[in-house]
């Protein structure tokens, strides 16, 4: 064997674990996923019938409008806040804008399922916001629980730190001397923000949004433990296809619903990360 | 070691530490710096500084890196606060305003272009802010270019010139603006000699075109004699000497000023001062004629019209620029005498 050979060899080797683990526990049960998708549970033979049940089902209609919302209003609110944490985190420079630095991580290393029982036991109506509110004589029940504002209320704790995280790494990649060009020459603040922070963060935030939509579309734990009956979030309903009612074909189909909504978001990502601008290069 | 007389009872010729007021008495004084301090966190920066710049002046800061000239820069710009102090621009204080209102401009010593903006982009953004017509700012963005010498690059981004290019497009983008006082900071860092050369020219052009001040921080004094009406020479985050090029080239008030500008021979006296000559104040006089020192010449370096010799006197080496005529027939080895027709004493 030639050296050029061997040295290719051994690239193909070093490969092939990663590659043989992918197509397992990846590939292949996609393929056998979409292959379920498309077959009649009686005859065995193909149909589009557990696609048609997802779409013209009103209550299954109800429950992927119902995740869009959740998923749109989490990741609006979540990039909103993140972004201004971030600008905070960038620009001021005070032992208070360090300490938040240092903490606003903290909720990404609790365990979810332990977030979420502490989320319920302060925003339940007996909860502790609830109970702060009689001593004060006020009976607040904030109804939070079974609804979508408690679900919204939890995704933000998971999400805002990570949407933090990367648009803080996108605005210190901003040079101060950028900023200071822009004020020198007559810029406001507002005028500096609108000119040169927010061209130069978007694409972070473009890719931070994606990251923040695709983990919410098949949650699950918060779903699971805060979410009401109707109407439920996919991941729920795709678990009762399974568990509940054994329709297993459905659970494929709804599988795939789920990964193409992903992927438009997805394809979002991938066209912003490989859309380089002329500046970039 | 000093083997012939006439150093002790040579006359003492330039001694004055007092600094020259080198501005006539009408000027009108431009920007005013007043007992400015700047502390960073650290306890680094500058001290007690005092300066008055006169309209239309060039007046250079002048030091080692790390000696505080971008410090002062930028709290003219407004980019730091200062500790305590004041600093006028036409009698009015500007210590409290923002880098926008202050009638100054700022070329960074990171040439601080926009990323995501043509070169174009970069010179019309101020421009835009002043509600400039169109066809003026088309106009003013091409005659610019052009006087910093490089027309046609209105389309390219910033990452696709050179650092020199770029420093142009940021001087292009600041004088653009006719600011009442420029302020640059080492702009002709990343520019090869000759183009070095060309943009002292232009700025000095503009200047006088103008009518605008400039400060003018650099820690090459080849490029402060050149340009500047007036230098200060900093060490240390504090001022040094202020004063014309000539007046600090001969005489220099400490002997740091004169070790950092130009030439200069130190040579340890007995009474434990330092005498300083400039090496074009050196002469080889002939055997008999009255010397300050003696010794053996050990190198001889022809550099076009003179020559530089460097001589062993004892423990010092004196380094001469002498005509070459007077050097005809000297060689390596040979025993000479040297004159000094000038020195300091510090
Ligand atoms: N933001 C800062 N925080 C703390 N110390 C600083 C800061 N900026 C500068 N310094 C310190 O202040 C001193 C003066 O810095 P300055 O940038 O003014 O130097 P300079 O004369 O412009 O040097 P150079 O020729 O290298 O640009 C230096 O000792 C530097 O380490
Ligand atoms: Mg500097």
């Amino acid at each position: 064997m030639s050296k050029e050979k061997k040295r290719m060899a051994f690239g193909y080797a070093l490969v092939m674990p990663a590659f043989l683990v992918v197509m397992l526990v990846v590939a292949w049960p996609i393929v056998t996923a979409v292959q379920k998708s498309f077959t009649d549970p009686e005859t065995g033979g193909f149909t589009f019938d557990n696609y048609l049940y997802f779409f013209t089902d009103p209550n299954q209609l109800k429950n992927i409008f119902f995740t869009m919302f959740v998923c749109f209003a989490t990741v609006a609110i979540a990039i909103v806040v993140a972004y201004l944490l971030a600008l905070y985190l960038r620009f001021v420079k005070s032992p208070v804008a360090r300490l938040i630095g240092n903490l606003y991580l903290i909720p990404r290393f609790v365990p979810s399922l332990v977030a979420v029982y502490a989320m319920i036991t302060i925003i339940r109506d007996s909860g502790l916001i609830n109970r702060i509110s009689l001593l004060f004589g006020a009976d607040v029940k904030l109804g939070m629980m079974y609804h979508a504002s408690g679900m919204i209320t939890m995704n933000l704790w998971f999400n805002i730190p990570f949407a933090a995280l990367m648009i803080t790494a996108g605005l210190g990649a901003i040079p101060d001397s950028i900023i200071e060009g822009a004020r020198d020459v007559g810029a406001t603040k507002w005028k500096t923000f609108t000119s040169m922070i927010l061209p130069l963060s978007y694409k972070d935030v473009v890719v931070a949004s994606t990251f923040v939509f695709m983990s919410n579309v098949g949650s699950f734990t918060t779903p699971y433990l805060m979410g009401g009956n109707a109407p439920k979030m996919l991941g729920i309903a795709l678990f009762d296809q399974f568990n509940k009612y054994l329709r297993y074909e459905r659970a494929a189909a709804l599988s795939v619903i789920m990964f193409l909504i992903c992927s438009v978001s997805a394809a979002v990502y991938i066209y912003t990360n490989l859309k380089e601008k002329d500046w970039e290069h | 070691m000093i083997e012939c007389k006439g150093v002790n009872d040579m006359e003492e010729k330039i001694l004055t530490n007092e600094t020259v007021k080198s501005a006539a008495p009408d000027r009108v004084i431009k920007l005013q710096i007043k007992d400015m301090t700047k502390k960073y966190d650290n306890g680094d920066g500058v001290e007690h500084i005092d300066l008055d710049i006169y309209e239309g002046e060039i007046v250079t800061m002048l030091g080692p890196s790390g000696c505080g000239k971008s410090t002062i820069l930028r709290t003219i710009g407004g980019f730091l606060d200062v500790t305590s102090g004041d600093i006028q621009i036409d009698g009015k204080s500007i210590v409290n305003l923002p880098p926008e209102k202050r009638p100054t401009a700022m070329v960074f010593q990171s040439y601080n272009l926009w990323p995501h903006m043509t070169v174009y982009e970069n010179l019309a953004f101020g421009l835009k802010l002043r509600k400039t017509p169109k066809d003026e700012m088309d106009r003013e963005i091409k005659r610019h270019l052009e006087m910093v010498g490089i027309s046609g690059m209105e389309t390219k981004y910033p990452s696709q010139l050179s650092g020199g290019q770029q420093q142009r497009v940021a001087i292009a983008r600041s004088l653009l603006l006719k600011p009442s006082v420029l302020l640059l900071d080492e702009p002709f860092s990343a520019l090869d000699a000759k183009i070095r050369q060309q943009m002292r020219e232009e700025v000095k052009k503009i200047q006088s075109e103008l009518g605008i001040t400039i400060v003018f921080v650099t820690h090459d004094q080849e490029e402060a004699m050149a340009l500047s009406h007036r230098i200060v020479v900093m060490n240390k985050g504090k001022f040094e000497q202020v004063g014309t090029p000539s007046e600090i080239y001969d005489n220099p008030a400490s002997r740091y000023v004169a070790s950092f500008i130009g030439e200069m021979n130190f040579i340890p006296q007995a009474d434990g001062s330092t005498m300083a000559v400039r090496p074009e104040e050196v002469f080889l006089v002939k055997d008999g004629e009255a010397c300050d020192m003696s010794g053996t010449i050990r190198t001889i370096m022809l550099l076009g019209h003179y020559v530089e010799t460097n001589v062993q006197c004892g423990e010092n080496v004196i380094k001469c620029y002498v005509q070459r005529e007077d050097i005809e027939g000297v060689n390596v080895g040979d025993k000479v005498n040297l004159k000094f027709a000038k020195h300091h004493v510090f």
